[in-house]
């Protein structure tokens, strides 16, 4: 099986999981406890949060709370921030955003979402023509998880802080984390993460905030993670997504280069008559969607794995309405909406994985074409 | 003091001289119904009692209780020892504490030192010395309290009758094959023959890989719920991804439904025929989409021999799905996976199709070579 859906989720780090097995075996203590061996295992989370912070953030002015997902640190930034006027989102956030908007238009917030430009990336200027004084929360998701195209948040930041510096600036960069380099700028209020698109488990996440935005908690209890986010923390989860990303970040930039490579030589070998590419050019390298226009994406998602290869179509979230609803709002017709793939690489995809995914997907969507021409 | 179920049948007492077998097959398909439930289940003159169960499996008992066909109502009560402290104590149990009521006796016991008529009277007093919001009135009680004074010294007390799935026992109206779809209406068809008494087997066509695994799962999940009722863990699946292509790629484009329902009948009586079924069920509901038409349904009807009942042809949506939702199947009926792939759904369907082009188009197709190739991908699955 060719796997080319990481960007749904990735192989788990096994050296990671190894490392980390010792918190299900030996080291088991509450990180709570007050003896030692608790204690201990406090002082080990400490040491993996901060380095998590600590590749995108400086530790003296941003604090991270781990989330049980990225969703959830999504959903913990709109519900804590976007309480009154208006909020600013836009119409490529994946549903852990959208679905929270929705939700506070419901409870009476206004909710105003900015297009998207064909690629799916935000229109900056349609976006900061709908900040104004009342705005509190203004929510851009830095790489777009159905087109990979990159939303440069660093510049938005600035120019919706420059207009109304008093609204919450949040960034969902669960698709950019550990995977293109990122350094938070002093108007990126909160950042959303995730562990399991980067060779961590699923079940953790992370909500990287600026220390001097005040921040409800939105998970009450005991009072763990400074009492932002009580629960007893998942140390394995925690650990394993500290471990995973200390082998990411230091080869960012190199992993960054080959999967570039890979993606423009899947690319490359693909049949240009059957496929149109959706992801542009300056998008993250890890992700290629393209279109079989006219064919159904998600009947050849399934004769695709059944040939050996695993793909997503547009988000996996929201694979139950037909049509993706930011695809939809990138602006393409139906016949390029039906046949969306969504490939998706990790550094582990080696160059002969991809042209045999290439092959498989130029024969397998012929056949389907020729099935179900008009 | 114990908890037991008291359980009473429907139509059962019409059956005259067969009324034996009727009582059989139903006591077995109680005892069906509560399998995996410690319980001890025995008739007593003309009802069921099941009793020796754990307290806290009584919702799951009559939850159960409550879907075997033939059963017309059922009652909690307790199994007390035959004397008066006794006796009230379980009353008080189950009698309600305000509003009017009556007390019934059937005194089996004719050792027991009060009548039956003096029970109801010392129990009615006591009552209406205990809890002062009670009144007796004999003729339209809003309440009752039974008793129940057995042979071997112990009285059951019972009050409110809670309402069974009436009906027939399932087994007694001979077996049918239920085409069933993802939708709300074919469970309920099975669902309303399964009550005539009739054993359902499922039978479902699918198209992967233009319908998904979630979709084939949702059937799988449909038969469960309608097994609960019919008491048959039988669900079969095959394939007509083939049909629905040479179809596709050879006839009409409007005939897409027509053509298709016809191969459909005829592979769902070939194995019907080899599993003993006697008819086909279909959830048709007479004008519901294109292929319902009266011209629809005897397309299809054309192919096939074995009698093809159609339980729900005269019910609106509204009463399907009713039922749907009572017998708790909604939920799983609406959720969002195709069942039928759009990409050979005809923009047009014909609505009225005639025969001769009906024939003409089918001419067109290796009919027996393409359902050799459907049974061929012929799946039983367990429930």
């Amino acid at each position: 099986m060719i796997y080319l859906d990481n960007a749904a989720t990735t192989r788990p780090n096994e050296n990671a999981v190894r490392r980390a097995g010792i918190f299900l075996t030996e080291r088991y203590f509450n990180p709570s406890a007050l003896y030692g061996g608790g204690f201990a295992v406090n002082g080990e989370l400490a040491a993996g949060k901060k380095f998590l912070l600590s590749r995108i953030a400086d530790p003296i002015d941003y604090d991270i709370t781990i989330t049980s997902c990225g969703t959830e640190a999504d959903n913990h930034a709109l519900f804590c921030c976007g309480k009154r006027g208006n909020i600013v989102t836009t119409e490529g956030e994946h549903a852990a955003v959208f679905a929270c908007a929705q939700e506070l238009k419901n409870r009476g917030i206004e909710v105003r979402f900015a297009r998207l430009k064909e690629d799916g990336s935000v229109d900056e200027e349609h976006l900061l023509s709908l900040i104004d004084e009342k705005t509190s929360l203004v929510s851009v998701i830095h790489v777009n998880n159905e087109t990979g195209a990159i939303n440069r948040i660093a510049e938005l930041s600035k120019r919706v802080k420059a207009k109304n510096p008093r609204a919450v600036f949040h960034s969902d960069g669960v698709q950019a984390y550990g995977k293109i380099p990122v350094k938070l700028n002093k108007e990126i209020d909160l950042y959303a993460v995730s562990a399991h698109k980067i060779g961590g488990l699923k079940g953790t996440g992370a909500l990287i905030r600026k220390k001097s935005l005040p921040l409800a908690p939105y998970i009450f209890g005991g009072g763990q993670e400074n009492g932002k986010r009580s629960g007893t923390e998942n140390v394995f989860g925690i650990m394993t997504f500290y471990y995973a990303a200390e082998e990411k970040f230091a080869r960012l930039k190199e992993e960054q280069k080959e999967v570039e490579r890979l993606r423009e030589e899947v690319w490359g070998a693909l049949d240009r008559t059957l496929f149109t590419r959706l992801s542009p050019q300056d998008g993250t390298p890890y992700i290629l969607t393209v279109s079989a226009e006219g064919l159904r994406g998600e009947v050849l998602q399934r004769m695709l794995y059944d040939n050996g290869l695993a793909v997503g179509t547009g988000s996996a979230c929201s694979s139950k309405h037909r049509y993706s609803r930011v695809m939809t709002a990138c602006g393409y017709g139906e016949r390029v909406l039906d046949g969306v793939l969504r490939l998706s690489f990790s550094p582990q995809n080696t160059r002969e994985e991809g042209l045999r995914a290439a092959k498989i997907l130029n024969e397998t969507a012929n056949k389907l074409k020729e099935k179900t021409a008009d | 003091m114990e908890k037991i179920v008291i359980i009473r049948y429907a139509e059962i007492h019409l059956k005259g001289k067969n009324r034996g077998y009727f009582e059989r097959v139903f006591s077995v398909n109680l005892e069906r119904a509560l399998r995996g439930l410690r319980h001890e289940l025995r008739r007593t003159s003309g009802r069921y009692l099941v009793e020796a169960f754990d307290e806290e499996e009584l919702d799951e008992i009559c939850g159960r209780v409550s879907r075997v066909f033939g059963v017309h109502s059922y009652s909690v009560g307790y199994k007390v020892a035959s004397e008066m402290e006794a006796i009230f104590q379980a009353v008080k149990s189950v009698a309600p504490a305000e509003g009017t009521f009556k007390v019934e006796t059937h005194r089996a016991d004719k050792k027991f030192p009060l009548t039956s008529m003096q029970l109801n009277a010392q129990i009615g007093g006591k009552l209406l010395a205990e809890f002062g919001g009670l009144k007796v009135d004999v003729h339209t009680p809003a309440a009752y309290v039974y008793l129940d004074v057995r042979e071997n010294g112990t009285t059951l007390v019972f009050g409110a009758f809670l309402k069974g799935s009436g009906g027939m026992p399932v087994g007694t109206s001979g077996k049918g094959m239920l085409l069933i779809s993802g939708g709300i209406d074919s469970p309920v068809a099975g669902y309303y023959m399964a009550k005539r008494g009739m054993t359902v087997e499922c039978l479902h066509f699918h198209s992967y890989p233009y319908t998904n695994e979630q979709a084939k799962e949702k059937v799988v999940e449909l038969s469960r719920i309608l097994s609960r009722y019919s008491g048959v863990g039988v669900l079969r699946t095959v394939s007509v991804t083939r049909i629905q292509e040479a179809i596709h790629e050879k006839c009409a484009a409007d005939l897409m439904i027509t053509l298709l329902r016809r191969f459909m009948y005829r592979i769902a009586e070939r194995i019907a025929k080899q599993n003993g079924c006697q008819c086909l069920i279909t959830g048709e509901s007479l004008g519901q989409v294109a292929s319902q038409t009266i011209e629809g349904i005897s397309s299809s009807n054309a192919v096939v021999t074995l009698p093809v009942l159609r339980p729900l042809i005269g019910f609106d949506k509204e009463e399907i799905i009713a039922r749907s939702q009572a017998m708790g199947a909604y939920e799983t009926s609406v959720l969002p996976f195709e069942d039928c792939c759009t990409v050979f759904l005809p923009e047009f369907p014909a609505i009225k199709p005639k025969p001769s082009y009906i024939l003409e188009e089918e001419a067109k197709l290796d009919v027996e070579g393409l359902i050799n190739e459907a049974l061929a991908t012929l799946e039983k699955i367990t429930l």
